[in-house]
Protein backbone atom coordinates (compact mmCIF):
# COMPACT_ATOMS: atom_id res chain seq x y z
CA UNK A 1 0.00 0.00 0.00
CA UNK A 2 3.12 2.52 0.82
CA UNK A 3 4.77 1.45 -2.26
CA UNK A 4 1.61 1.85 -3.97
CA UNK A 5 1.12 5.29 -2.44
CA UNK A 6 4.89 6.53 -3.70
CA UNK A 7 4.00 5.33 -7.07
CA UNK A 8 0.97 7.08 -7.71
CA UNK A 9 2.55 10.28 -6.17
CA UNK A 10 5.56 9.87 -8.84
CA UNK A 11 2.94 9.59 -11.35
CA UNK A 12 1.05 12.37 -10.01
CA UNK A 13 3.84 14.41 -9.84
CA UNK A 14 4.78 13.81 -12.92
CA UNK A 15 1.55 14.41 -14.59
CA UNK A 16 1.54 17.80 -13.11
CA UNK A 17 5.00 18.42 -14.01
CA UNK A 18 4.11 18.00 -17.85
CA UNK A 19 0.84 19.97 -17.97
CA UNK A 20 3.21 23.18 -16.26
CA UNK A 21 6.60 22.87 -17.75
CA UNK A 22 6.49 25.75 -20.50
CA UNK A 23 4.90 24.37 -23.77
CA UNK A 24 7.64 24.17 -26.99
CA UNK A 25 4.97 26.06 -29.07
CA UNK A 26 5.58 29.36 -29.60
CA UNK A 27 2.76 32.34 -29.82
CA UNK A 28 1.18 33.91 -32.55
CA UNK A 29 0.25 37.49 -33.70
CA UNK A 30 -3.88 38.03 -33.24
CA UNK A 31 -5.31 35.69 -35.81
CA UNK A 32 -8.69 37.16 -35.55
CA UNK A 33 -9.32 39.35 -38.52
CA UNK A 34 -7.72 41.45 -41.04
CA UNK A 35 -7.84 44.86 -42.11
CA UNK A 36 -9.51 46.81 -44.38
CA UNK A 37 -6.91 47.44 -46.80
CA UNK A 38 -6.02 43.53 -46.12
CA UNK A 39 -9.19 42.75 -47.24
CA UNK A 40 -9.40 45.13 -50.04
CA UNK A 41 -6.31 43.82 -51.85
CA UNK A 42 -7.24 40.37 -51.27
CA UNK A 43 -10.21 40.61 -52.99
CA UNK A 44 -8.39 41.47 -56.07
CA UNK A 45 -6.90 37.79 -56.23
CA UNK A 46 -9.58 35.91 -54.26
CA UNK A 47 -6.43 33.53 -53.25
CA UNK A 48 -4.14 32.96 -56.14
CA UNK A 49 -2.15 29.48 -55.35
CA UNK A 50 -0.06 29.38 -58.00
CA UNK A 51 1.02 32.71 -56.69
CA UNK A 52 1.82 31.95 -53.30
CA UNK A 53 3.54 28.46 -54.18
CA UNK A 54 6.31 30.64 -56.03
CA UNK A 55 6.14 33.96 -53.09
CA UNK A 56 7.22 31.25 -50.52
CA UNK A 57 10.43 30.07 -52.27
CA UNK A 58 11.12 33.84 -53.86
CA UNK A 59 11.26 35.04 -49.94
CA UNK A 60 12.71 31.84 -49.01
CA UNK A 61 9.75 31.39 -46.14
CA UNK A 62 10.45 27.77 -43.88
CA UNK A 63 7.59 25.59 -42.66
CA UNK A 64 8.55 25.55 -39.10
CA UNK A 65 8.68 29.24 -38.85
CA UNK A 66 4.79 29.71 -40.59
CA UNK A 67 3.69 26.55 -39.41
CA UNK A 68 1.15 28.03 -36.84
CA UNK A 69 1.06 31.24 -38.82
CA UNK A 70 -1.35 29.69 -41.76
CA UNK A 71 1.13 27.71 -43.72
CA UNK A 72 -1.56 24.98 -44.05
CA UNK A 73 -4.39 27.40 -44.17
CA UNK A 74 -2.67 29.85 -46.86
CA UNK A 75 -6.37 31.21 -48.17
CA UNK A 76 -7.18 32.44 -44.61
CA UNK A 77 -6.03 36.00 -44.47
CA UNK A 78 -6.81 36.67 -41.22
CA UNK A 79 -3.15 34.23 -40.62
CA UNK A 80 0.47 35.43 -40.78
CA UNK A 81 1.53 33.32 -44.10
CA UNK A 82 -1.19 34.71 -46.07
CA UNK A 83 -1.01 37.97 -44.67
CA UNK A 84 2.68 38.04 -45.77
CA UNK A 85 2.30 36.80 -49.54
CA UNK A 86 -0.44 39.64 -49.53
CA UNK A 87 2.33 41.96 -49.50
CA UNK A 88 4.35 40.37 -51.57
CA UNK A 89 1.83 39.98 -54.24
CA UNK A 90 1.25 43.85 -54.20
CA UNK A 91 5.43 44.40 -54.25
CA UNK A 92 5.41 41.68 -58.07
CA UNK A 93 2.58 43.07 -59.22
CA UNK A 94 1.54 46.35 -58.14
CA UNK A 95 3.69 49.00 -59.18
CA UNK A 96 3.36 50.45 -62.49
CA UNK A 97 6.74 51.65 -63.04
CA UNK A 98 6.31 54.62 -64.60
CA UNK A 99 9.86 56.54 -66.24
CA UNK A 100 8.44 59.81 -65.71
CA UNK A 101 7.07 59.78 -62.55
CA UNK A 102 8.16 56.62 -60.41
CA UNK A 103 11.15 56.67 -57.83
CA UNK A 104 12.18 53.03 -58.49
CA UNK A 105 11.13 50.04 -60.13
CA UNK A 106 9.25 46.87 -59.47
CA UNK A 107 13.05 45.57 -60.51
CA UNK A 108 14.68 47.41 -57.58
CA UNK A 109 11.87 46.60 -55.17
CA UNK A 110 11.58 42.39 -55.65
CA UNK A 111 15.53 42.26 -55.50
CA UNK A 112 15.35 44.21 -52.33
CA UNK A 113 12.34 41.55 -50.40
CA UNK A 114 13.45 38.72 -51.73
CA UNK A 115 15.39 35.82 -50.40
CA UNK A 116 17.93 35.62 -52.80
CA UNK A 117 21.46 36.97 -52.91
CA UNK A 118 21.79 40.13 -55.11
CA UNK A 119 22.98 43.54 -55.72
CA UNK A 120 21.06 44.67 -53.06
CA UNK A 121 22.00 41.93 -50.18
CA UNK A 122 23.17 38.68 -49.42
CA UNK A 123 20.70 36.08 -49.33
CA UNK A 124 18.21 36.00 -46.47
CA UNK A 125 14.89 34.73 -45.55
CA UNK A 126 11.27 36.04 -44.06
CA UNK A 127 10.03 34.78 -40.72
CA UNK A 128 7.57 36.17 -38.39
CA UNK A 129 8.25 37.18 -34.89
CA UNK A 130 6.21 38.12 -31.92
CA UNK A 131 8.24 41.01 -30.57
CA UNK A 132 6.09 44.13 -30.65
CA UNK A 133 9.59 46.03 -29.95
CA UNK A 134 9.02 47.23 -33.86
CA UNK A 135 7.42 46.80 -36.72
CA UNK A 136 10.43 44.12 -38.39
CA UNK A 137 14.10 43.51 -37.74
CA UNK A 138 17.12 42.72 -39.88
CA UNK A 139 19.17 39.90 -38.19
CA UNK A 140 22.39 38.92 -39.48
CA UNK A 141 23.84 34.91 -39.34
CA UNK A 142 27.12 34.16 -38.53
CA UNK A 143 26.50 31.24 -41.25
CA UNK A 144 23.89 30.91 -43.96
CA UNK A 145 20.91 33.40 -44.93
CA UNK A 146 20.60 37.02 -42.70
CA UNK A 147 16.44 36.34 -41.41
CA UNK A 148 14.24 39.56 -41.95
CA UNK A 149 11.55 39.45 -39.53
CA UNK A 150 8.34 40.70 -39.81
CA UNK A 151 6.81 41.19 -36.57
CA UNK A 152 3.03 41.49 -35.06
CA UNK A 153 2.69 45.09 -35.51
CA UNK A 154 2.28 44.31 -39.22
CA UNK A 155 -0.50 41.71 -38.69
CA UNK A 156 -2.42 42.47 -35.66
CA UNK A 157 -5.68 43.34 -37.93
CA UNK A 158 -6.18 46.61 -35.42
CA UNK A 159 -2.69 47.95 -35.30
CA UNK A 160 -2.47 50.63 -37.87
CA UNK A 161 0.48 49.06 -39.95
CA UNK A 162 -1.11 45.77 -40.28
CA UNK A 163 -1.58 46.40 -44.23
CA UNK A 164 -0.05 45.18 -47.58
CA UNK A 165 1.25 48.64 -48.22
CA UNK A 166 3.32 48.83 -44.92
CA UNK A 167 3.95 45.45 -44.61
CA UNK A 168 6.16 45.50 -47.92
CA UNK A 169 7.48 48.89 -46.84
CA UNK A 170 8.84 46.75 -44.26
CA UNK A 171 9.93 44.56 -46.62
CA UNK A 172 12.32 47.22 -48.52
CA UNK A 173 13.49 49.08 -45.24
CA UNK A 174 15.08 45.87 -43.84
CA UNK A 175 16.21 44.53 -46.52
CA UNK A 176 18.05 47.88 -46.83
CA UNK A 177 19.49 47.41 -43.30
CA UNK A 178 21.08 44.49 -45.53
CA UNK A 179 22.16 46.30 -48.27
CA UNK A 180 24.20 48.34 -45.61
CA UNK A 181 25.62 45.15 -43.94
CA UNK A 182 26.27 43.90 -47.61
CA UNK A 183 28.27 47.09 -48.85
CA UNK A 184 29.78 47.90 -44.62
CA UNK A 185 28.15 51.14 -44.22
CA UNK A 186 27.35 52.51 -40.87
CA UNK A 187 24.23 53.69 -40.58
CA UNK A 188 24.32 54.21 -36.65
CA UNK A 189 23.73 51.89 -33.37
CA UNK A 190 20.62 52.36 -32.39
CA UNK A 191 19.30 49.09 -34.12
CA UNK A 192 21.12 50.48 -37.27
CA UNK A 193 19.84 54.17 -37.34
CA UNK A 194 21.07 57.22 -35.60
CA UNK A 195 20.25 57.39 -31.88
CA UNK A 196 17.27 60.20 -32.01
CA UNK A 197 15.20 62.03 -31.42
CA UNK A 198 18.15 63.89 -33.24
CA UNK A 199 17.66 67.66 -35.50
CA UNK A 200 13.88 66.91 -37.35
CA UNK A 201 13.65 63.40 -36.38
CA UNK A 202 11.45 62.48 -33.44
CA UNK A 203 11.85 59.32 -33.23
CA UNK A 204 14.10 57.04 -31.16
CA UNK A 205 15.92 55.47 -34.84
CA UNK A 206 16.96 57.93 -37.18
CA UNK A 207 18.29 58.22 -40.49
CA UNK A 208 18.75 61.07 -43.13
CA UNK A 209 17.36 61.84 -46.74
CA UNK A 210 19.16 61.51 -49.17
CA UNK A 211 17.55 63.73 -51.69
CA UNK A 212 17.30 62.79 -55.43
CA UNK A 213 15.48 64.05 -58.23
CA UNK A 214 13.46 61.59 -59.99
CA UNK A 215 15.22 59.39 -62.72
CA UNK A 216 18.18 59.83 -61.02
CA UNK A 217 18.48 56.33 -60.64
CA UNK A 218 17.73 54.08 -63.77
CA UNK A 219 15.08 51.07 -62.65
CA UNK A 220 17.44 48.18 -61.29
CA UNK A 221 19.98 50.70 -59.87
CA UNK A 222 18.39 51.89 -56.31
CA UNK A 223 21.62 49.95 -55.19
CA UNK A 224 24.35 51.79 -56.36
CA UNK A 225 25.99 54.38 -54.84
CA UNK A 226 29.17 56.22 -55.31
CA UNK A 227 29.86 56.46 -51.76
CA UNK A 228 28.78 59.93 -51.38
CA UNK A 229 25.47 61.71 -49.80
CA UNK A 230 24.81 62.57 -53.36
CA UNK A 231 23.72 58.95 -54.15
CA UNK A 232 22.95 57.00 -51.22
CA UNK A 233 19.59 55.76 -49.35
CA UNK A 234 19.28 55.21 -45.85
CA UNK A 235 16.26 52.23 -45.03
CA UNK A 236 13.58 54.74 -44.05
CA UNK A 237 13.99 56.55 -47.46
CA UNK A 238 13.17 53.48 -49.53
CA UNK A 239 10.52 52.35 -47.78
CA UNK A 240 8.97 56.02 -48.10
CA UNK A 241 10.04 55.96 -51.73
CA UNK A 242 8.59 53.09 -52.15
CA UNK A 243 4.94 53.65 -50.22
CA UNK A 244 5.13 56.72 -52.38
CA UNK A 245 5.41 54.30 -55.73
CA UNK A 246 2.17 52.36 -54.26
CA UNK A 247 0.47 55.29 -53.71
CA UNK A 248 0.85 57.22 -56.37
CA UNK A 249 1.65 54.94 -59.46
CA UNK A 250 0.89 51.79 -58.44
CA UNK A 251 -1.09 49.77 -61.48
CA UNK A 252 -4.63 50.69 -61.80
CA UNK A 253 -6.00 47.72 -60.17
CA UNK A 254 -4.55 48.95 -56.93
CA UNK A 255 -7.58 49.48 -54.43
CA UNK A 256 -7.82 52.68 -53.09
CA UNK A 257 -7.69 51.65 -49.54
CA UNK A 258 -4.13 49.88 -50.39
CA UNK A 259 -2.97 53.30 -51.97
CA UNK A 260 -4.62 55.66 -49.24
CA UNK A 261 -2.45 53.68 -46.38
CA UNK A 262 0.42 53.97 -48.31
CA UNK A 263 0.29 57.37 -48.81
CA UNK A 264 -0.61 57.97 -44.86
CA UNK A 265 2.05 55.63 -43.55
CA UNK A 266 4.52 58.07 -46.50
CA UNK A 267 3.96 61.05 -45.21
CA UNK A 268 3.86 60.47 -41.28
CA UNK A 269 7.07 58.58 -41.58
CA UNK A 270 8.51 61.44 -44.04
CA UNK A 271 8.14 64.10 -41.35
CA UNK A 272 8.79 61.99 -38.35
CA UNK A 273 12.89 60.15 -39.15
CA UNK A 274 14.49 62.08 -40.72
CA UNK A 275 17.00 64.47 -39.18
CA UNK A 276 17.65 66.42 -42.03
CA UNK A 277 13.93 65.98 -42.52
CA UNK A 278 11.03 66.46 -43.92
CA UNK A 279 11.43 64.18 -46.64
CA UNK A 280 8.93 64.88 -49.70
CA UNK A 281 5.38 64.49 -49.60
CA UNK A 282 4.10 62.33 -52.14
CA UNK A 283 0.86 63.57 -53.81
CA UNK A 284 -0.84 66.29 -53.36
CA UNK A 285 -3.51 66.65 -50.43
CA UNK A 286 -6.82 65.98 -52.22
CA UNK A 287 -9.11 63.82 -50.00
CA UNK A 288 -9.62 61.42 -52.67
CA UNK B 1 14.25 6.43 6.70
CA UNK B 2 11.44 8.51 5.37
CA UNK B 3 13.36 11.22 4.72
CA UNK B 4 15.90 9.57 2.75
CA UNK B 5 13.21 7.93 0.16
CA UNK B 6 11.59 11.48 0.19
CA UNK B 7 15.17 12.67 -0.59
CA UNK B 8 15.45 9.35 -3.22
CA UNK B 9 11.54 10.57 -4.79
CA UNK B 10 12.62 14.03 -5.44
CA UNK B 11 15.65 12.83 -6.98
CA UNK B 12 13.70 10.41 -9.22
CA UNK B 13 11.50 13.30 -10.15
CA UNK B 14 13.88 15.56 -10.95
CA UNK B 15 15.87 13.27 -13.28
CA UNK B 16 12.39 12.46 -15.26
CA UNK B 17 12.12 16.04 -15.53
CA UNK B 18 15.52 16.84 -17.16
CA UNK B 19 15.23 13.62 -19.18
CA UNK B 20 11.64 14.64 -20.83
CA UNK B 21 12.80 16.56 -23.20
CA UNK B 22 15.75 14.18 -24.45
CA UNK B 23 12.55 11.94 -24.82
CA UNK B 24 10.56 14.03 -26.70
CA UNK B 25 13.12 14.72 -29.53
CA UNK B 26 13.59 10.81 -29.86
CA UNK B 27 10.13 9.86 -30.52
CA UNK B 28 9.46 13.08 -32.49
CA UNK B 29 9.46 11.94 -35.95
CA UNK B 30 11.53 14.46 -38.18
CA UNK B 31 8.59 16.34 -40.48
CA UNK B 32 10.15 17.03 -44.14
CA UNK B 33 9.17 20.66 -44.71
CA UNK B 34 6.33 20.40 -46.78
CA UNK B 35 4.91 23.92 -49.20
CA UNK B 36 2.42 25.91 -48.02
CA UNK B 37 -1.32 24.30 -48.50
CA UNK B 38 -4.74 25.15 -48.31
CA UNK B 39 -8.21 22.83 -48.16
CA UNK B 40 -10.05 25.91 -49.74
CA UNK B 41 -10.82 25.74 -53.50
CA UNK B 42 -8.38 27.55 -55.87
CA UNK B 43 -9.94 31.40 -57.02
CA UNK B 44 -9.78 32.85 -60.23
CA UNK B 45 -7.02 34.46 -61.47
CA UNK B 46 -6.81 38.27 -60.86
CA UNK B 47 -7.54 39.45 -64.34
CA UNK B 48 -10.54 37.58 -64.25
CA UNK B 49 -11.67 38.91 -60.72
CA UNK B 50 -10.81 42.22 -61.85
CA UNK B 51 -12.53 42.70 -65.39
CA UNK B 52 -15.73 41.41 -63.23
CA UNK B 53 -15.32 44.45 -61.03
CA UNK B 54 -14.84 46.57 -63.59
CA UNK B 55 -18.74 45.45 -65.20
CA UNK B 56 -20.39 45.94 -61.59
CA UNK B 57 -22.52 49.28 -61.53
CA UNK B 58 -21.50 51.76 -57.97
CA UNK B 59 -23.68 51.72 -55.36
CA UNK B 60 -25.87 54.65 -55.52
CA UNK B 61 -25.67 57.31 -52.85
CA UNK B 62 -29.01 58.26 -52.39
CA UNK B 63 -31.55 58.00 -49.73
CA UNK B 64 -32.67 59.64 -46.28
CA UNK B 65 -32.33 58.39 -43.09
CA UNK B 66 -31.60 54.48 -42.45
CA UNK B 67 -31.57 53.96 -46.10
CA UNK B 68 -29.01 56.70 -46.76
CA UNK B 69 -27.10 55.29 -44.04
CA UNK B 70 -26.97 51.49 -45.51
CA UNK B 71 -26.40 53.19 -49.13
CA UNK B 72 -23.00 54.98 -47.68
CA UNK B 73 -21.76 52.05 -46.13
CA UNK B 74 -22.36 50.23 -49.17
CA UNK B 75 -20.71 52.82 -51.01
CA UNK B 76 -18.30 53.37 -48.62
CA UNK B 77 -16.85 49.73 -49.26
CA UNK B 78 -17.15 49.40 -53.27
CA UNK B 79 -15.06 52.79 -52.90
CA UNK B 80 -12.57 51.17 -50.69
CA UNK B 81 -12.05 48.07 -53.41
CA UNK B 82 -12.22 50.95 -55.76
CA UNK B 83 -8.78 50.60 -58.96
CA UNK B 84 -7.49 53.83 -59.80
CA UNK B 85 -8.92 54.11 -63.11
CA UNK B 86 -12.01 54.70 -60.93
CA UNK B 87 -11.02 57.05 -58.83
CA UNK B 88 -12.84 60.15 -61.64
CA UNK B 89 -16.38 58.24 -60.74
CA UNK B 90 -15.92 58.08 -56.93
CA UNK B 91 -15.22 61.67 -57.49
CA UNK B 92 -17.97 62.72 -59.71
CA UNK B 93 -20.72 60.29 -57.18
CA UNK B 94 -19.80 62.20 -54.18
CA UNK B 95 -19.90 65.61 -56.01
CA UNK B 96 -23.97 64.65 -56.91
CA UNK B 97 -24.02 63.62 -53.24
CA UNK B 98 -22.97 67.07 -51.61
CA UNK B 99 -26.54 67.98 -50.16
CA UNK B 100 -27.49 64.52 -48.60
CA UNK B 101 -27.17 64.99 -44.77
CA UNK B 102 -28.06 61.64 -43.83
CA UNK B 103 -25.23 60.31 -46.59
CA UNK B 104 -22.66 62.72 -45.03
CA UNK B 105 -23.71 61.88 -40.93
CA UNK B 106 -23.34 58.34 -41.83
CA UNK B 107 -19.50 58.44 -43.36
CA UNK B 108 -18.81 61.04 -40.00
CA UNK B 109 -20.46 58.22 -37.74
CA UNK B 110 -18.50 55.38 -39.52
CA UNK B 111 -15.27 57.10 -39.25
CA UNK B 112 -15.57 57.86 -35.59
CA UNK B 113 -16.71 54.21 -35.51
CA UNK B 114 -13.94 52.43 -36.71
CA UNK B 115 -11.03 54.36 -35.70
CA UNK B 116 -9.70 52.55 -33.56
CA UNK B 117 -10.69 49.03 -34.98
CA UNK B 118 -9.81 49.22 -38.49
CA UNK B 119 -8.28 52.60 -39.63
CA UNK B 120 -8.06 51.68 -42.97
CA UNK B 121 -11.88 51.88 -42.87
CA UNK B 122 -11.94 54.93 -41.08
CA UNK B 123 -9.49 56.44 -43.06
CA UNK B 124 -11.65 55.76 -46.39
CA UNK B 125 -15.03 57.60 -44.64
CA UNK B 126 -12.90 60.74 -44.15
CA UNK B 127 -11.61 60.82 -47.06
CA UNK B 128 -14.97 60.39 -48.52
CA UNK B 129 -16.09 62.67 -46.52
CA UNK B 130 -13.86 65.26 -47.87
CA UNK B 131 -14.02 64.70 -51.07
CA UNK B 132 -17.93 65.57 -50.87
CA UNK B 133 -16.47 68.89 -50.25
CA UNK B 134 -20.21 69.80 -48.52
CA UNK B 135 -20.72 72.28 -45.96
CA UNK B 136 -22.49 69.80 -43.77
CA UNK B 137 -18.95 67.99 -43.53
CA UNK B 138 -17.24 71.00 -41.61
CA UNK B 139 -18.71 70.18 -38.20
CA UNK B 140 -17.71 66.63 -38.32
CA UNK B 141 -14.45 67.47 -39.92
CA UNK B 142 -13.35 69.74 -37.12
CA UNK B 143 -14.70 67.40 -34.10
CA UNK B 144 -12.47 64.75 -35.33
CA UNK B 145 -9.39 66.43 -35.63
CA UNK B 146 -10.18 67.93 -31.98
CA UNK B 147 -10.32 64.34 -30.68
CA UNK B 148 -7.69 64.98 -27.80
CA UNK B 149 -4.80 61.47 -28.86
CA UNK B 150 -3.82 58.76 -26.94
CA UNK B 151 -1.19 59.46 -24.23
CA UNK B 152 -0.27 55.93 -23.96
CA UNK B 153 0.14 52.78 -25.52
CA UNK B 154 2.34 50.65 -28.00
CA UNK B 155 5.77 52.01 -28.04
CA UNK B 156 7.95 51.92 -31.28
CA UNK B 157 10.98 53.40 -31.53
CA UNK B 158 9.47 55.95 -29.41
CA UNK B 159 6.07 56.74 -30.86
CA UNK B 160 2.87 55.81 -29.36
CA UNK B 161 1.34 53.55 -32.44
CA UNK B 162 -2.43 54.56 -31.03
CA UNK B 163 -1.22 58.13 -31.05
CA UNK B 164 0.39 57.94 -34.68
CA UNK B 165 -2.92 55.89 -35.67
CA UNK B 166 -5.35 58.58 -34.64
CA UNK B 167 -2.73 61.13 -36.09
CA UNK B 168 -2.92 59.95 -39.14
CA UNK B 169 -6.45 60.10 -39.68
CA UNK B 170 -6.75 64.02 -38.21
CA UNK B 171 -3.92 64.38 -40.91
CA UNK B 172 -6.80 62.97 -43.72
CA UNK B 173 -9.50 65.26 -42.10
CA UNK B 174 -7.79 68.15 -42.29
CA UNK B 175 -7.33 67.69 -46.05
CA UNK B 176 -10.90 68.03 -46.07
CA UNK B 177 -11.39 71.03 -43.95
CA UNK B 178 -8.49 72.56 -46.20
CA UNK B 179 -10.33 71.47 -49.64
CA UNK B 180 -13.39 73.14 -48.30
CA UNK B 181 -11.95 76.40 -48.85
CA UNK B 182 -14.47 78.16 -46.45
CA UNK B 183 -12.99 80.72 -44.17
CA UNK B 184 -14.10 78.79 -41.03
CA UNK B 185 -12.68 75.85 -42.00
CA UNK B 186 -9.36 77.62 -43.32
CA UNK B 187 -9.21 79.41 -39.62
CA UNK B 188 -9.09 76.24 -38.13
CA UNK B 189 -6.80 74.58 -40.75
CA UNK B 190 -4.41 77.64 -39.81
CA UNK B 191 -5.14 77.13 -36.16
CA UNK B 192 -4.20 73.05 -36.47
CA UNK B 193 -0.59 74.24 -38.75
CA UNK B 194 0.66 75.94 -35.27
CA UNK B 195 -1.19 74.31 -33.03
CA UNK B 196 -2.13 70.62 -33.60
CA UNK B 197 0.16 68.67 -30.87
CA UNK B 198 0.82 66.37 -33.57
CA UNK B 199 3.55 67.17 -36.22
CA UNK B 200 1.92 64.42 -38.67
CA UNK B 201 -1.26 66.71 -38.17
CA UNK B 202 0.66 70.13 -38.45
CA UNK B 203 2.42 69.20 -41.58
CA UNK B 204 -0.57 68.33 -43.48
CA UNK B 205 -2.20 71.50 -42.49
CA UNK B 206 0.91 73.56 -43.82
CA UNK B 207 0.40 71.18 -47.04
CA UNK B 208 -3.40 71.50 -47.53
CA UNK B 209 -3.31 75.09 -46.52
CA UNK B 210 -0.50 75.89 -49.27
CA UNK B 211 -2.54 73.62 -52.24
CA UNK B 212 -5.66 74.77 -51.31
CA UNK B 213 -4.43 78.36 -51.61
CA UNK B 214 -1.81 77.69 -54.90
CA UNK B 215 1.35 78.01 -53.34
CA UNK B 216 0.42 81.62 -53.03
CA UNK B 217 3.43 84.38 -51.41
CA UNK B 218 0.14 85.57 -49.45
CA UNK B 219 -0.56 81.86 -48.07
CA UNK B 220 3.38 81.45 -47.56
CA UNK B 221 3.31 84.60 -45.79
CA UNK B 222 0.29 83.75 -43.37
CA UNK B 223 1.65 80.47 -42.36
CA UNK B 224 4.95 82.06 -41.55
CA UNK B 225 3.67 84.21 -39.14
CA UNK B 226 1.74 81.15 -37.36
CA UNK B 227 4.17 77.66 -37.85
CA UNK B 228 6.72 76.84 -35.03
CA UNK B 229 10.12 78.10 -36.22
CA UNK B 230 11.50 74.64 -36.31
CA UNK B 231 8.76 73.68 -38.51
CA UNK B 232 8.95 76.82 -41.06
CA UNK B 233 10.77 74.17 -43.39
CA UNK B 234 8.19 72.64 -44.29
CA UNK B 235 6.10 75.20 -45.26
CA UNK B 236 8.92 74.73 -48.06
CA UNK B 237 8.48 70.88 -48.29
CA UNK B 238 9.08 69.62 -51.56
CA UNK B 239 5.85 68.15 -52.53
CA UNK B 240 5.61 65.57 -55.23
CA UNK B 241 2.42 65.77 -56.96
CA UNK B 242 0.75 62.66 -58.48
CA UNK B 243 1.34 63.25 -62.96
CA UNK B 244 4.32 65.66 -62.04
CA UNK B 245 6.58 65.78 -65.15
CA UNK B 246 10.00 64.98 -63.30
CA UNK B 247 11.37 67.78 -64.96
CA UNK B 248 9.37 69.93 -63.09
CA UNK B 249 9.83 68.17 -59.60
CA UNK B 250 13.60 67.90 -60.26
CA UNK B 251 13.32 71.73 -60.66
CA UNK B 252 11.54 72.18 -57.41
CA UNK B 253 13.74 69.91 -55.48
CA UNK B 254 16.99 71.73 -56.49
CA UNK B 255 15.57 74.81 -55.56
CA UNK B 256 14.41 73.60 -52.35
CA UNK B 257 18.17 72.29 -51.62
CA UNK B 258 19.83 75.82 -52.56
CA UNK B 259 17.20 77.65 -50.19
CA UNK B 260 18.09 75.31 -47.37
CA UNK B 261 21.94 73.60 -47.65
CA UNK B 262 21.33 72.80 -44.22
CA UNK B 263 19.24 69.90 -45.44
CA UNK B 264 22.41 68.19 -47.49
CA UNK B 265 23.20 65.25 -45.42
CA UNK B 266 26.93 64.38 -44.49
CA UNK B 267 28.91 61.74 -46.33
CA UNK B 268 27.85 58.36 -45.60
CA UNK B 269 30.19 56.44 -42.78
CA UNK B 270 31.61 53.49 -43.98
CA UNK B 271 31.38 50.62 -40.85
CA UNK B 272 35.09 50.15 -39.00
CA UNK B 273 36.86 47.43 -40.51
CA UNK B 274 37.01 44.12 -38.41
CA UNK B 275 40.21 43.55 -36.27
CA UNK B 276 42.01 41.34 -37.27
CA UNK B 277 43.33 38.78 -34.86
CA UNK B 278 46.11 39.22 -33.64
CA UNK B 279 48.43 35.92 -33.74
CA UNK B 280 51.92 37.12 -32.87
CA UNK B 281 55.26 36.02 -34.40
CA UNK B 282 55.58 31.99 -34.73
CA UNK B 283 58.00 31.00 -31.88
CA UNK B 284 61.55 30.31 -31.75
CA UNK B 285 63.17 27.58 -33.65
Amino acid sequence: MCRTHKLLSVLFMLGLITILRPSSAYAVCVQTGASTAEQDLWNTHGCWQAYFLWSYKAYDQRQSDWNNRGWNDACNVNLEFPKHWNATYLVTYGLADENCCSWHGTIDYRQLAEAPSSNFHSSLYHTARDDSCCFGSFNPKVSGPDELATHCLLYNPSATNSNPASRAGDFMHEGWHGWLRKYSWNNGSCGGHRCGPLGNCTATGCDYFYFHGVGAYAFGALYQTDGTANRFHSPNQVQVEFLCDVADYPKAWVPASVRQKAKADADARAVARFINGPGYKCGGPRPW
Amino acid sequence: MALVTRVMNIAGLVAILALLPVAESILAVEQEEKPPSTTMPGGQPPSIILGERLQRKPPELVGVGEVAKKNALTFLEWASGAPKQQDGLVRELLAGARENLDISRAFCEEAFRTQTEDDTRALIALALLGEMRSPHTEECLMKFVEQPLPDKGTVVEGEILEQNSLAMLQAKAVDGLAYLRSPRADEFVLKTAAQHPSRIVRAEAIAAYLWNNQYSKEAREMLRRLVRQEEQIFIDRVVKETGEPKESFNRKLQDYLNAHPEVRPPTPDKAPDKPQPSIGPPPGF
